[in-house]
């Protein structure tokens, strides 16, 4: 994209380092030791990210959280695609009743199921294990809505040209469904991981083994463990949340194609 | 080959109006079928019900003399083509040729043959590579053929193939199914509102109107003899005139008749001829190329003739317009269907003023 108009093009800069700053902050502050920061010097270091990392158990936070939200990325992803294609395309006896019921499921805050799920968890002993992290967050119903409403723009003649191929229905999803609702199927997915990887609340309920705390919980408790009289370790706190946003800024750069066509391309079509 | 057969077949969608009323139809091995109706008559649902992709509400449809109402539309035998082609578009032509047969387990070589020799008989081989998005109309048209085609089925149904296309490529298309078909020697089933198209590719003709086969005999038997008013009024283009058959000078007939005059048994004259005639006066003349469609008033009404451009001249305003009452067709004012008349009942006595 080529700016047309070079106050556009100000402006945009200025809004791009406004909403970048605390991140580029961040990540300027944990490249320098602690002691120089509070003395207001400059002394550049990478101690902070082997700190947190050796000293903090930062990489097995980090494998926790890509163990869980990748998998509750995957198994949701297979869940709200297969919900979505039977919204669209089939009739059924309770389907509207149960689309409305998905639809509802947005309307609830996630904290008002906290407890019946920790309740059923405690009760199934899942609690403190991957499949306690994972379970509750792979039905996404609003991942459900937006993909039966992806699927139903595509042309159901597809589906039954595929019927007269000789399809059956999990092929048509897999062969026809699946590979035209790439961009919305991508959209989805970044958003379930993003999701689950900023998720706190449960990972804090579910788990009390130190081995499974997943980044968001080991970045909490860098504020309750680390020394000095009441002091914050900035810098080694900025060195665990940048380690924390990493993997999600991969995703995006990795899916952004597919994520801006998956957002325009209602208006086209 | 297999023929196919629809006993009383009655299809109502939730909530709506019943779309098909009792529809009984035998189609043979072989045959070319065209269904034809203006739309909302009923003529796709038709389609989809022998497809299987949709269920009737009652009636029995059979295939190849097995009952296919339960059966799945992968299990019938039967390619289609869709009026919009349902191209994947994700797939090349090749794939989207290829496809039926790789999921009914055929190998990957032998499929590709198979779709090249399907695009080689479709003129499709340089396109093979290509997406359908990046294929004009007339060659989309194509490869929903191909795709139909590769599979080697025993019956094709067509749902409005041709509609998408412009005028000459649907004439050309037209001049290749009906190669086609006698190339393959498979049932075909084609559904259109374009009656040119019914005449023009039918073995035999069904005229379909608000879900009710009205008529179901080779097109020329169509032509000559509808079964009713609908029927003549919906095959033929310039469309038939119907006038009371009282207000024909010198009517001695039965009463309570309308007769259906084709353009082409209309004579113009421009002077009063000694054959019965209605006086007319010139409205409008449209060229058609060699022939001139003209509309007059008369005093039965308006009428639609056909002439040749060389005999009329521009000045001629006024006009006798004679009919050949033997070629005629006349209908029931009350039912629509079509009277046989004796020669005698329609006799006319030439009273000259």
């Amino acid at each position: 994209m080529k700016p047309e108009n070079p106050i556009v093009a100000m402006l945009s800069l200025a809004a791009g380092l406004l909403f970048m700053w605390p991140v580029l902050y961040s990540v300027w502050m944990s490249l320098q030791t602690a002691d120089a920061f509070y003395a207001g010097k400059l002394a550049f270091t990478l101690d902070n990210y082997e700190r947190a990392i050796t000293q903090f158990n930062f990489a097995r936070y980090l494998l926790n959280s890509l163990i869980v939200s990748g998998l509750v990325t995957v198994l949701g992803i297979t869940v709200a695609t297969l919900a979505a294609f039977a919204f669209a395309r089939f009739t059924f006896r309770g389907g509207d009743l149960l689309f409305g019921a998905t639809v509802a499921t947005l309307m609830i805050p996630s904290h008002i199921s906290l407890i019946p799920n920790y309740l059923t968890l405690a009760k199934v002993g899942l609690l403190d294990t991957y499949a306690g992290l994972i379970l509750p967050a792979i039905s996404n119903g609003f991942a459900a809505f937006f993909l039966r409403q992806y699927i139903r723009g595509i042309p159901k003649a597809l589906d039954e040209a595929a019927y007269m191929d000789g399809a059956s229905p999990l092929t048509v999803l897999w062969r026809i469904i699946v590979p035209l609702s790439k961009p919305a199927i991508a959209s989805m997915a970044l958003y379930i991981f993003i999701t689950e990887w900023n998720n706190y609340i449960w990972p804090l309920v579910a788990v009390g083994r130190q081995d499974l705390y997943t980044l968001q919980i080991g970045l909490a408790r860098l504020y309750k463990i680390n020394p000095g009289e009441g002091l914050v370790d900035w810098p080694l706190v900025m060195a665990a949340s940048t380690i924390t946003i990493l993997p999600v800024l991969a995703g995006f750069l990795l899916v952004e194609r597919h994520l801006v066509r998956g957002i325009t391309m209602g208006a086209v079509k | 080959m297999s023929g196919i057969s629809l006993r009383n077949i009655r299809k109502a969608y939730p909530g709506g109006p019943t779309v098909l009323h009792d529809v009984s139809m035998e189609f043979h091995p072989g045959e070319f079928i065209v269904i034809v109706g203006p739309s909302g008559c009923g003529k796709s649902t038709l389609l989809r019900l022998i497809a299987g992709l949709e269920r009737p509400d009652a009636g029995e449809i059979e295939i190849a003399g097995i009952r296919a109402n339960d059966l799945a539309p992968q299990d019938r035998d039967i390619a289609m083509i869709f009026q919009n082609y349902a191209l994947y578009p994700h797939m090349s032509v090749r794939e989207n040729i290829a496809f039926g047969l790789e999921l009914r387990g055929m190998p990957k070589a032998e499929r590709n043959r198979r779709a090249q020799e399907v695009a080689r008989m479709l003129q499709l081989e340089p396109y093979l590579e290509r997406k359908p998005g990046a294929l004009s109309g007339g060659q989309r048209q194509r490869v929903a053929m191909g795709r139909a085609m590769a599979r080697n089925t025993s019956t094709f149904l067509m749902d409005e193939p041709l509609s998408n296309l412009d005028n000459a490529l649907r004439i050309a298309m037209r001049t290749e199914i009906k190669e086609l078909h006698r190339q393959l020697g498979a049932t075909i089933v084609y559904v259109t509102h374009d009656q040119t198209e019914a005449l023009s590719l039918a073995d035999r003709v069904a005229v379909m109107k608000d879900g009710h086969l009205q008529q179901f005999d080779r097109p020329d038997v169509i032509y000559d003899r509808p079964a009713n008013r609908f029927v003549a009024s919906f095959l033929g283009v310039p469309p038939i005139n119907f006038v009371a058959a009282e207000k024909l000078p010198g009517w001695q007939g039965m009463q309570g008749l309308t007769a259906g005059l084709r353009p082409d048994i209309l004579k113009l004259h421009a002077q009063r001829p000694a054959r019965p005639s209605l006086e007319a006066r010139l409205v409008l003349s449209e060229m058609t190329g060699s022939d001139l469609l003209l509309h007059c008033d008369s005093a039965a009404g308006r009428l639609t003739v056909t002439a040749p451009r060389r005999e009329v001249t521009e000045q001629a305003r006024q006009l006798w317009i004679s009919y050949d009452l033997d070629r005629a067709l006349f209908f029931d004012n009350d039912s629509g269907e079509r009277v046989d008349l004796a020669r005698d009942l329609r006799s006319i006595s030439i009273v000259e003023e």
